[in-house]
């Protein structure tokens, strides 16, 4: 009697545990309800071809670290973007130079000014990108996932679609135009290391 | 007799004594260590290391080692995040199998008890060493984790589970809630039940458990499948506080787990230890880590500090059971 009793209670719980973990639905109800939702791959699009590539505040990489070293807090202020308080901001840089190296991470490039910068080709995540154009505000969305799924959507767009035909066509010694989003810190000013997450490499 | 009875009392607790004279010596260095968010901040880091902890205490009280850990959680977050935000599309049955927070909670500990099965199935079915067995294991959870995600994190899982990394209830946050439940359940195990007792029976003396009766392959079974499900209760936290399941989480956690294990007076050959001594191990890894971030050591420095801790706490019990 005992033992029915306890099998009894297991059934109860695992069918509430059941019932509480999972839900079905028409797969094409699912779709329609997720079509309704905001799009973000749209709005990423819309802000890789229509903003981030003719934004007036990129700036030559070279030009941009003489600035900082000239005056730090007027050159962040002017081309630097960022979020809240801190001494770090993004911003979005433009250089040419030949290529050095290529590993299945980035390029490593030499530009004009010979100074040798990395161009990060893989792993294109976080929110450098989003935060260097500036185009993107926080007030503009109801959540920080929302804010943050902005970036997903235009680091996927860049990542699988922009970048990859460019970089298979690329060999060392080649020439290119890169566009992207550079971090720098006014406590490190003295010899940055460069690393571009990059919005568009171009072969010149 | 009163002083065997105070140097035995003395070394039962010497894991504790150095918890309070760490706490003493960073709270005299530094003013911001007994500020109540630090503290609760501190409580918070640890709460996934004693999830893990506790089911290698128990792995480790019977003689094992399980290496998995870190992996098995990686994996078991994945899937939870994966249940939750795509759940299963059947395209020729127009059929969407969503799951809840719950699901996925469950999802992911059912991932993480049937991938330490799998380890204590190996072990026993097949007598590999247990190092060997969950090293194995190791790359693979991390390998399949890989896979599931492709390398790429599972993002933006709803405010429901985020709630569960970092939300409050009644002033204390969530994930000390949820390893605070874990420690008493398995207090209560190890100490309480015939299947404890087990436990220590087979560390202390396999040869003899088994004379006894002891059915051991089975209870090995049992021990590494709840530490792996252990493992995915600290994969959810670490889901959940990050709002993200991440790749590469977990890597090295096996050894602050194993550190913790240690440092808590539980004997790497087994039969001796304790599920509490465990929790006093996580809070002195935990403190420490905290201590040195606060004294604003370098990194490097902090991972030199954890390995003689470890090496200490070692060498301190090979000369307490010389002693005895």
């Amino acid at each position: 009697m005992k033992k029915s009793y306890k099998y009894g209670l297991l059934v109860v719980a695992l069918a509430f545990l059941g019932y509480n973990s999972v839900y079905f639905k028409k797969l094409s109800a699912v779709r329609a309800e997720s079509g309704a939702e905001f799009d973000f791959q749209a709005y990423a699009d819309s802000i890789y071809y229509q903003g981030m590539l003719k934004n007036d505040r990129t700036v030559g990489l070279p030009a941009l670290l003489a600035a900082v070293r000239a005056d730090a807090d007027g050159a962040f202020e002017k081309y630097g973007n960022r979020l809240g308080i801190g001494n770090s901001a993004y911003f979005m840089v433009s250089c040419s130079g030949k290529i050095a190296e290529i590993t299945a991470d980035g390029i490593s490039l030499v530009t004009d000014d010979a100074e040798t910068i990395s161009v990060n080709t893989r792993y294109i995540f976080g929110n450098a990108l989003r935060d260097a154009s500036g185009l993107v505000k926080l007030t503009d969305f109801k959540t920080n996932a929302d804010f943050n799924r902005v970036s997903e959507a235009l680091n996927a767009l860049i990542r699988t679609k922009i970048i990859p035909p460019v970089v298979q066509q690329l060999q060392a010694g080649d020439r290119i135009a890169v566009t992207g989003a550079v971090k720098l810190s006014k406590k490190a000013l003295e010899y940055p290391e460069i690393v571009i997450t990059p919005a568009q490499i171009k072969p010149e | 007799m009163n002083i065997t009875f105070n140097n035995q009392l003395l070394r039962k607790s010497q894991s504790l004594i150095a918890l309070f004279l760490l706490c003493a010596l960073i709270a005299l260095l530094s003013d911001k260590f007994l500020t109540a968010t630090n503290l609760w901040n501190v409580l918070r880091q640890i709460s996934v290391n004693v999830c893990i902890a506790v089911g290698m205490t128990l792995v480790v009280l019977m003689a094992g080692i399980d290496l998995s850990v870190g992996s098995v959680l990686a994996f078991s977050g994945a899937v939870c995040a994966g249940l939750i935000k795509y759940g299963f599309a059947f395209e020729s049955l127009d059929l969407f199998v969503g799951f809840t927070v719950l699901g996925g909670i469950l999802g992911a500990m059912l991932v993480g008890l049937l991938l330490g099965l799998f380890n204590g199935w190996v072990i026993t079915k097949f007598v590999v060493p247990p190092f060997v067995a969950t090293l194995a294991m190791l790359t693979i959870a991390r390998g399949m984790t890989m896979l599931y995600t492709q390398g790429i994190p599972v993002s933006n899982l709803g405010p429901e589970l985020e709630y569960i990394g970092s939300g409050w209830l009644l002033g204390i946050p969530v994930p000390v809630w949820i390893s605070l439940i874990v420690v008493l359940v398995f207090v209560f195990i190890s100490r309480r039940t015939a299947f404890g007792r087990y436990i220590y029976a087979i560390g202390g003396n396999e040869k003899v458990a088994f004379l006894s009766g002891i059915n051991i392959n089975r209870i090995k079974l049992a021990v590494y499948g709840l530490a792996g499900m252990l493992a995915a209760v600290g994969g959810v936290m670490v889901t959940a506080r990050l709002n993200s399941a991440q790749p590469n989480a977990g890597m090295t956690y096996e050894l602050d787990a194993i550190a913790a294990v240690v440092i808590g007076g539980t004997s790497l050959s087994g039969g001796v230890g304790s599920v509490t001594g465990t929790v006093i191990g996580a809070a002195i890894i935990g403190v420490l880590n905290n201590g040195l971030v606060l004294l604003n050591v370098s990194p490097f420095w902090q991972q030199v500090a954890k390995g003689v801790v470890i090496l200490l706490a070692v060498i301190i019990d090979k000369m307490n059971r010389k002693e005895a």
